[in-house]
C-alpha cells in the first residue's frame, strides 16, 4: 500500500480525534477503501483507539472496508425513484452481474451500491456509473450500459495483448505467427 | 462537598446526591426499576430502555430512561404507572423473543410481567446491551472490543486481531454479559425456545410486590445494582 | 475587491456592482444545479459560452450559471432576459440558435419552449408557466439572480445588508424578539419555534457557543436543502451569522451530507470568498462581532440528521444520538450551548430582518407562518421543487402545481414528511400545508418531501419500504428502535407474503405505540408513522392482503402472478431477451409464455413490452 498519500492526509492532524471522519473521507477518496494499515496509522496519529476507528469506518456508508470494483454502479432507492421502479434496476444489475450490493464481481470489474437518495429526484429512476448520473433509467438502458462497459474493457484488454505481442522480442506463448 | 436535592419518586421524598441518576437513587432506596444495560460504576447510555419512568413537569409527563436522567430539586417521578408497566412489558417481550437463551433476560421478562411472547423466537447470542464494550473501555481502558456496523448489522466484534494486541484478560466482559448465565435447563435448541420463568423469580413477585425490591435473586444473573450492593465493579 | 471594513463599504460596493450588472442588458441564465447537471447542462453552458465568443457577443451578453430552478424534469433549463423567455430540454447543439436567433435578434425558438402537459399549449415566458405561477417563491426565486460561486452577484442584489443591519443597529435581544414574533418554525422536520430555541441558547452562559446548519437532508426524495445550499450558499451563511450574533456564538459549522459534493464545494467556496472580503473573521463590518464557519461532510448516515447524532459526527464519532434530557441549546456540541437549525430555516432569517416579523407572519396560518419549500415527486405530471405559502391546501399543490396524475391512473395518496411522516388519502387533500394540522392527521410536513402515489402503489408495500429504510439507517443502539422496527418489518413482510393474520394488525399497532413512546431519538420515535398512517387510512388494503391473500395494486410479489395475454402478444421476443431469470419462452411471432416456477416477478419484462401483453394478477 502506497503510504505517502496517507502521510499527506494525516499531516497537521496530530492528536485531533475530531478529524477522524474527515481523515477517513480523504483516505476513501485516495485509496477507494479503508485499508487496515491506514486504520492503524490513523489510530496512532489522531490518538483514537483502533476499535473507534474501525467502528466509525463501519458505521458510515461512505467508507468501504473492501476495495470496490473498477466500475461502481450506484442505484438510487429514494422514495421518488422507488415509486418509479428503482427495484427493477436493482434486480437488473444483480441479475446481470450475479452479485449483491456491496460485493464485487469475480473479475474485479463491477460492484453495486444501493443508496438512499442521490438528490436528483425529478429525474428518477437514477443509476450512476462511477459518479456520472444516468437518469430516467430502465432495465434495458442499464443492461446496455453495463454491456457497453464490458465490451470496451474486453476490447482494451485485447488491444493491449495484441500490441504487447506485436512488440519485437515480446513474449509469445505459442509459435503461431500473428 | 456533596450537594443534595429532594426528589419525589413514587410518593417517597428522597434526599439524593446531586449528579446521581434517578435509577441509582431509586435502587439505593429499594424501589425496583428493572434494567439491563446499567452497571454500577460504568457510564449509562440508555440503550435497553427498560428503566423508563415518567418524569412529571408542569402537569405533563415525559417517558424517559431513569439511568440518564440526573436528579434535580423538586423532580416528580413515577416508576410504575400502568403506562410504564405496559411499555416495559413490551420491551422485555422484544428482548426475550430475541434471546431466550439467557436466564437474566428470561428473569427480566418475568419481572416485567411477560406471560406470553407474541413474536417468533430467535436464538441470538447477543442483545447489544453494551456492558462488555463499556467495561473494556472504562475499567482498564483496553479498548479490545467494540460495536461495529449499524442498525440490524450492529454487533460486537474484536476486529483486526485486537484481542491479541489489546486484551488485558481482566474477564469483566464475560462476567458482565447477561448471555453467559444459562437457564437451569441448559441452552434451548433452535426452534424449541419457550418462556421459562421457572427459577427463583416467580411470577408472584411481580404481582405481590410490583415496585419494591424483594432481593429476588433476579438480579444475580445480571448484577442488578441493588443486588450487587454497593460493591462497585471498579 | 478590497476588504469591506464597514457597513458603508458594503453599501457602496453593492450599489456599484448593481450598476455594473445593469450595464449589460441581455442575460441568459442557465441552471447548473445537480438535476440539470445530470442532464448535462455543463455541456450546454460550455457550448453557449463558445458560441458567444465566436459571435463576439461576450461583452454584450451576460451568461449566468445558477443553482437549481426547481423544475428539474425539464432540464437543462435556460431563461433569457429581457423577455423572461423560458427554454427547456436544451442540448449543446441548440447553442448556436439560441445565441444568434434569440439573443441577437430577439426571436423566440418554438421548439425549445415548454409545453404545458395539461393544456397542450406552448408557453413562452417563465412567469406564465402554471408550475411556477401557482407557487410563492420567496426563497427559490433568488436562485436565478445569483451565480452561487460569485459573492459579487450576491452583494449586487442586496446580500449581507441584513447582516449589516443586525450587527450595527439591532441588539441580540431585538433580533430574537423579531424571530419570535415572525413565528418562524424549524424547517427541517421538527417545526420547533426558532425564536424560542435562540432565546434559550442565548440565556445559557458559556465561554463558547456554536451555531450549526443541518444540511444532512436524509429524507429520500427530498432535495430542497441541496437546492438552497448549492444555489445560494451566501444566503445560508448570512442567516447563520445573524443567528450567531443573536445567541452569542462565534463559530459555526455547515454539516453537509456526503452525497452532495456540489453543495459542499459551493459552500466551501462561498466561505472562502466571504473570508477574503472580511465578512467572516474578526470585527465584521466594523462591529464587535467576530464569527467564522467551517464546512464539514457527513459520512453517509440518515441518523446524522438528528441533532445530537450530527453533533457526535462533528466530534468525529459515530452518529449515535444522545439523550436530550438537557437540551442541546444548553449542552450540545462539545457540551457547549449550540443552536442547530436547518438550511431553509437559516435561509429565511435575512428577509425577516430586512422586511420585519410582521411581513413574514402575514403569510401562512395561525400556527405555521411564511412559506415552505416542498420536494414534489412521484406520479404526477410536473415534478420538482416548489415553494408555497403555509396553509396552501395539498390539493392545490398536487393538481395546480403538479398538474395532476400522470399516465391517466387515479391518484391514491400523498406521502409527506419522508420516513418520519405518513400517507394521506385523496379525501384529506383539502388539508393545508401546516405543521399542526398534518401532525393531527397522522403525518407531518417533515423536511418537505411530498411523494404522490397512484393506484399502482401498494400502501402495505410503501410501509414496508419505509421500515426497510429505517431498519438500515437506525443506529441500532436502543432496543425499541432496533428490535421494534425489525419486528414490525417482520409482521409487514408476513402480510405482503400472504401469511398475515388480523391479530398481527393489533400487535403491530401496539408495538408501533411502544416504539414511538420509548425510543431514544426522533428516528425511532417517528419510525412507526408510515405503518400507523397507512393502517389508519388504508386498512382495507391490509385486510385484502390478510383475508384474501390479494394485493389490490398488484405489487407484492408473493401475491401476484405474471402472465402473457396471447391475444396481445406479437411474439417479438423483447421480454425473453430482457428476462434475467430465463422464465419466458416462445417461438418468434408466436405468443410467448411465462414459466411461473422461474418467474421472480421482478417486472422487467412488463416494462419492456410494447404491446401491454404482460398482465399482473
Amino acid at each position: 500500500m502506497n503510504l505517502s498519500k496517507l502521510e499527506s492526509i494525516l499531516k497537521g492532524r496530530n492528536s485531533q480525534p475530531h478529524q477522524l471522519i474527515e481523515v477517513l473521507q480523504d483516505v476513501q477518496e485516495s485509496y477507494g477503501y479503508i485499508p487496515e494499515e491506514a486504520m492503524r496509522e490513523i489510530s496512532k496519529t489522531l490518538g483514537v483507539p483502533l476499535i473507534e476507528v474501525y467502528r466509525v469506518a463501519s458505521f458510515y456508508k461512505a467508507f468501504k472496508l473492501k476495495p470496490t470494483g473498477k466500475y461502481v454502479i450506484t442505484i438510487c432507492n429514494g422514495t421518488a425513484c422507488h415509486v418509479r421502479g428503482a427495484q427493477l434496476l436493482l434486480d437488473q444489475a444483480m441479475g446481470q452481474l450475479g452479485i449483491k450490493p456491496g460485493d464485487v464481481t469475480d473479475d474485479g470489474m463491477f460492484s453495486i451500491e444501493h443508496v438512499n437518495c442521490l438528490g436528483a429526484c425529478a429525474l428518477g429512476p437514477i443509476a450512476s456509473g462511477n459518479g456520472s448520473f444516468l437518469h430516467h433509467m430502465t432495465p434495458a438502458k442499464l443492461r446496455k450500459f453495463i454491456e457497453t462497459i464490458r465490451h470496451e474493457e474486453t476490447e482494451e484488454v485485447n488491444n493491449a495483448k495484441a500490441s504487447h505481442e506485436r512488440r519485437p522480442g515480446g513474449h509469445r506463448e505459442t509459435a503461431s505467427p500473428r | 462537598m456533596l450537594h443534595y436535592v429532594s426528589v419525589n419518586i413514587d410518593g417517597a421524598i428522597i434526599k439524593a446526591p446531586k449528579g446521581s441518576s434517578v435509577l441509582e437513587v431509586a435502587i439505593e432506596y429499594g424501589i425496583c426499576i428493572p434494567h439491563l444495560c446499567h452497571v454500577p460504576g460504568l457510564s449509562d447510555i440508555g440503550a435497553c430502555r427498560l428503566c423508563i419512568v415518567e418524569n412529571i413537569t408542569d402537569g405533563r409527563s415525559q417517558v424517559t430512561t431513569s439511568c440518564t436522567l440526573k436528579v434535580q430539586e423538586g423532580m416528580v417521578i413515577r416508576t410504575n404507572t400502568d403506562r410504564i408497566k405496559r411499555l416495559r412489558h413490551n420491551i422485555a417481550e422484544l428482548l426475550v423473543a430475541e434471546a431466550p437463551n439467557s436466564r437474566a433476560i428470561q428473569d427480566i421478562a418475568v419481572r416485567c410481567g411477560v406471560k406470553k411472547v407474541r413474536y417468533p423466537f430467535r436464538n441470538s447470542n447477543c442483545v447489544l446491551c453494551g456492558r462488555c464494550v463499556r467495561a473494556c473501555a472504562e475499567i482498564w481502558h483496553a479498548n479490545a472490543l467494540g460495536f461495529v456496523g449499524r442498525g440490524k448489522n450492529r454487533h460486537v466484534e474484536r476486529p483486526l486481531n485486537m484481542r491479541e494486541e489489546f486484551c488485558k484478560q481482566c474477564d469483566y466482559c464475560v462476567q458482565l454479559c447477561p448471555m453467559t448465565i444459562t437457564p437451569c435447563d441448559g441452552p434451548m435448541k433452535p426452534g424449541e425456545e419457550y418462556l421459562c420463568g421457572k427459577c427463583e423469580s416467580q411470577l408472584m413477585i411481580t404481582e405481590e410486590v410490583p415496585d419494591s425490591c424483594a432481593w429476588c435473586r433476579l438480579g444475580e444473573g445480571f448484577n442488578c445494582g441493588r443486588y450487587a450492593g454497593v460493591k462497585a465493579v471498579r | 475587491m478590497p476588504k469591506l471594513a464597514t457597513k458603508e463599504d458594503l453599501e457602496v460596493i453593492g450599489k456599484q456592482l448593481l450598476l455594473d450588472r445593469k450595464k449589460i442588458n441581455k442575460t441568459i441564465i442557465v441552471c447548473g444545479g445537480t438535476g440539470c447537471k445530470a442532464s448535462h447542462s455543463q455541456d450546454v453552458i460550455e457550448a453557449i459560452n463558445q458560441e458567444l465568443t465566436t459571435q463576439e457577443m461576450d461583452s454584450s451578453v451576460h451568461l449566468r450559471m445558477t443553482g437549481c430552478h426547481g423544475f428539474c424534469e425539464q432540464g437543462p433549463i435556460a431563461v433569457i432576459e429581457p423577455g423572461n423567455i423560458f427554454y427547456c430540454h436544451i442540448t449543446p447543439e441548440d447553442a448556436h440558435d439560441i445565441v444568434t436567433r434569440t439573443l441577437q435578434n430577439g426571436e423566440v425558438i418554438e421548439r425549445l419552449l415548454y409545453t404545458d402537459p395539461v393544456s397542450g399549449r406552448k408557453i413562452r415566458t417563465e412567469s406564465e408557466i402554471p408550475f411556477y405561477l401557482a407557487q410563492d417563491r420567496q426563497l427559490l426565486s433568488h436562485n436565478r439572480e445569483v451565480n452561487p460561486c460569485s459573492i459579487e452577484d450576491y452583494i449586487a442584489v442586496g446580500g449581507y445588508t441584513a447582516l449589516a443591519k443586525a450587527i450595527n443597529s439591532l441588539s441580540p435581544e431585538e433580533i430574537i424578539h423579531e424571530i419570535k414574533v415572525s413565528g418562524l418554525r424549524g424547517r427541517g422536520g421538527g417545526g420547533f419555534p426558532t425564536g424560542r430555541k435562540w432565546a434559550e441558547c442565548s440565556e445559557a452562559s458559556s465561554d463558547e457557543k456554536y451555531v450549526i446548519c443541518n444540511a444532512d437532508e436524509g429524507d429520500p426524495g427530498a432535495y430542497m436543502d441541496r437546492c438552497v445550499l448549492e444555489g445560494n450558499p451566501h444566503l445560508v451563511i448570512e442567516g447563520m451569522m445573524i443567528g450567531a450574533y443573536a445567541v452569542g456564538a462565534t463559530k459555526g459549522y455547515i454539516y453537509v451530507r456526503n452525497e452532495y459534493p456540489l453543495a459542499v464545494k459551493h459552500a466551501r467556496f462561498a466561505v472562502q470568498q466571504a473570508r477574503k472580503l472580511g465578512l467572516l473573521g474578526e470585527n465584521i463590518l466594523g462591529s464587535s462581532f467576530s464569527f467564522d464557519v467551517d464546512v464539514a461532510r457527513g459520512g453517509g448516515a440518515f441518523v446524522c440528521g438528528e441533532s445530537t447524532a450530527l453533533m457526535a459526527s462533528l466530534e468525529g464519532k459515530v452518529g449515535e444520538p444522545r439523550p436530550k434530557d438537557v437540551h442541546t441549546v444548553v449542552d450540545g456540541l462539545w457540551h457547549k450551548p449550540t443552536t442547530l437549525n436547518n438550511v431553509e430555516t437559516w435561509a429565511n432569517v435575512p428577509s425577516i430582518i430586512l422586511n420585519g416579523a410582521n411581513w413574514f407572519a402575514s403569510k401562512g396560518t395561525k400556527g405555521s407562518k411564511g412559506t415552505k419549500i416542498l420536494s414534489l415527486t412521484g406520479r404526477i405530471k410536473n415534478t420538482g421543487l416548489v415553494e408555497v405559502a403555509m396553509g396552501t391546501p395539498i390539493r392545490d399543490v398536487v393538481f395546480n402545481i403538479g398538474g395532476g396524475a400522470t399516465d391517466g391512473k387515479a391518484i391514491k395518496a400523498v406521502q409527506t414528511g419522508g420516513p418520519s411522516g405518513g400517507c394521506l388519502p385523496v379525501d384529506k387533500f383539502d388539508l393545508p400545508v401546516d405543521f399542526d394540522v398534518l401532525y393531527e392527521a397522522g403525518s407531518m410536513i417533515g423536511s418537505g418531501g411530498m411523494v404522490v402515489m397512484d393506484e399502482s402503489s401498494c400502501m402495505v408495500d410503501v410501509a414496508k419500504y419505509f421500515l426497510t429504510f429505517l431498519q438500515d439507517e437506525s443506529c441500532g443502539m436502543c432496543v425499541p428502535c432496533r428490535l421494534g422496527i425489525d419486528r414490525m418489518l417482520e409482521i409487514i413482510t408476513d402480510i405482503t407474503e400472504g401469511r398475515g393474520t388480523l391479530e398481527q394488525l393489533d400487535l403491530i399497532e401496539e408495538l408501533a405505540d411502544t416504539v414511538t413512546q420509548t425510543s431514544l431519538c426522533g428516528l425511532g420515535k417517528t419510525a412507526a408513522n408510515p405503518v400507523l398512517s397507512t393502517l389508519r387510512y388504508f386498512r382495507e388494503e391490509y385486510e385484502a392482503h390478510i383475508n384474501n391473500k390479494e394485493c389490490p395494486a398488484g405489487v407484492c410479489k408473493a401475491l401476484i402472478e405474471y402472465s402473457i395475454d396471447p391475444e396481445k402478444c406479437t411474439g417479438c421476443g423483447r421480454c425473453t431477451l430482457a428476462c434475467i431469470h430465463g422464465a419466458i419462452s416462445g417461438e418468434k411471432k408466436e405468443p410467448h409464455v411465462i414459466n411461473p416456477e422461474l418467474c421472480q416477478k421482478c417486472g422487467i419484462c412488463r416494462s419492456e413490452c410494447k404491446h401491454e401483453a404482460i398482465q399482473v394478477r
